[in-house]
């Protein structure tokens, strides 16, 4: 019976016909979740540290106590500058993307990733910023070097960014001279596969794809998203093989900016 | 199975998904994550037999899939699936083997993955079988027969009624 009732929610919910329930039973339970997250992880943080403190205490002879004191001060000093660098470093490659003509007319919001990959089968990571923020279902991501992906689930205070690099990520790309293609995620840490070029279309090695933005696109135009890694013909193939790589570093990727875009209708 | 097990039970799920979402979400093995969330119908198999393996399997994967952007209901299906068959198979087994809850649980785990991942591609969703598929079972299955122990002795605190309780200055 309950193998039964599964197929029946997956069922409906596929068919669209519960979505509405489902998303809000979803976004209810995320909301919840949410701060229970962010207190276990607050409580779990410190405990770590005390542990790693109190081992060290017992161990150690008065003069060795002060030198290793004064170590971790500067080791935890040099750590906090580096950290601080490295932030200022992702902030201001974050805000050297909005200088593209493309997102220079577009509200961008900029949000913090709170936690990676939820599920061994998606690439996505979850911001901390939500509907209360104006982030809603289908807007933009772009990070540091380019494009992220898409928003595919929000709540009133976090949302779900499927990464460019999900298979079930598809983008309109255009390169070169005005040649198109279709730039397709297949799994995260894999390349991303570019279709549909044609084998007489020139493409090399290099090569910047940037979102195309046709009427009806997901992006708006112009904002680059990968480099081709590699091209191969297929004899007797209509379309060539081709690969590229994500622009933007997605892997441990901390500030975001979601782009207030309605597409292009 | 009582009232007071159905809570114990729910009170578990919901902390182990709490655990799997904070703690568990942080491990990372080549990119591929722990997920005790198919553990508990193992465990709950194990101890309580295909009904009780099969209800906590449904409970579990539909609490997992509130919280993970897949489609809704498949975790329920696979841990509802998989609760039943371990309760159902390892009914007819020697348990005093050492180790046997884990061993149950490794290759249980991984069975899991693989059936998640294929029910997953049937029903559209084929990026579910071009992820490092062997990378995900290694991880998820090495982790849950590490973590099956605990979840055993979890999931037999959680069905015990208060029958069950060892006399003072006795033994059962």
């Amino acid at each position: 019976m309950l193998v039964l009732l599964s197929i029946t929610i997956i069922t409906l919910d596929a068919t669209g016909r519960v979505q509405v329930l489902t998303s809000g039973v979803k976004s209810l339970a995320s909301d919840v979740y949410t701060p229970l997250r962010s207190g276990v992880n607050g409580v779990l943080d410190p405990i770590g540290r005390f542990f790693a403190g109190a081992v060290d205490y017992g161990s150690l002879q008065r003069e060795n106590q002060k030198l290793q004191a004064q170590i971790v001060t500067l080791e935890h000093q040099q750590a906090a500058t580096a950290a601080a660098a490295r932030q200022y470093s992702a902030l201001e490659r974050l805000l050297a993307i909005n200088k593209l003509p493309a997102l220079a007319s577009l509200t961008a919001v900029v949000a913090e990733v709170t936690a990676q990959s939820v599920s061994n089968f998606a690439a996505t990571v979850t911001i901390d910023k939500g509907r209360n923020e104006g982030v809603d279902l289908g807007d933009p991501v772009v990070g540091p070097g380019g494009l992220v992906g898409q928003v595919i689930f929000a709540t009133h205070s976090t949302a779900t960014v499927r990464l460019i690099t999900d298979g079930q990520s598809k983008i309109g790309v255009a390169f070169g001279h005005q040649e198109e293609a279709i730039l397709a995620g297949a799994g995260a840490n894999r390349p991303l596969q570019v279709q549909d070029v044609p084998s007489t279309t020139p493409v090399s090695v290099g090569e910047l794809l940037v979102t195309s933005g046709l009427q009806g696109a997901a992006f708006p135009p112009g904002i680059p998203v990968a480099k081709i890694t590699s091209v191969h013909n297929v004899v007797g193939a209509a379309d060539k093989q081709a690969t590229a790589r994500p622009l933007a570093e997605l892997n441990g990727i901390s500030y975001v900016e979601v782009l207030q875009w309605s597409g292009s209708s | 199975m009582s009232a007071r097990a159905v809570v114990r039970t729910l009170v578990v799920i919901a902390l182990a998904l709490l655990l799997q979402m904070t703690v568990l979400l942080d491990i990372r093995v080549g990119g591929a994550t722990p997920d005790v969330m198919f553990l508990l119908p193992i465990a709950a198999g194990l101890v309580g037999g295909p009904i009780e393996g099969a209800g906590v399997g449904f409970a579990a994967g539909i609490a997992a899939d509130l919280l993970v952007p897949t489609p809704f209901g498949l975790s329920a299906l696979v841990g509802t699936l998989v609760g039943f068959a371990v309760g159902a198979v390892s009914g007819g087994i020697v348990r005093d083997v050492r180790g046997f809850a884990s061993l149950v649980a490794l290759a249980a785990s991984a069975i899991a993955v693989i059936l998640y991942a294929v029910l997953g591609a049937v029903l559209g969703e084929t990026q579910f079988l071009h992820v490092d598929l062997a990378l995900v079972v290694t991880v998820v299955a090495v982790a849950n027969g590490v973590l099956a122990g605990p979840a055993v002795k979890i999931l037999r605190w959680a069905f015990a009624s208060p029958s069950d309780r060892v006399p003072a200055g006795g033994r059962r």
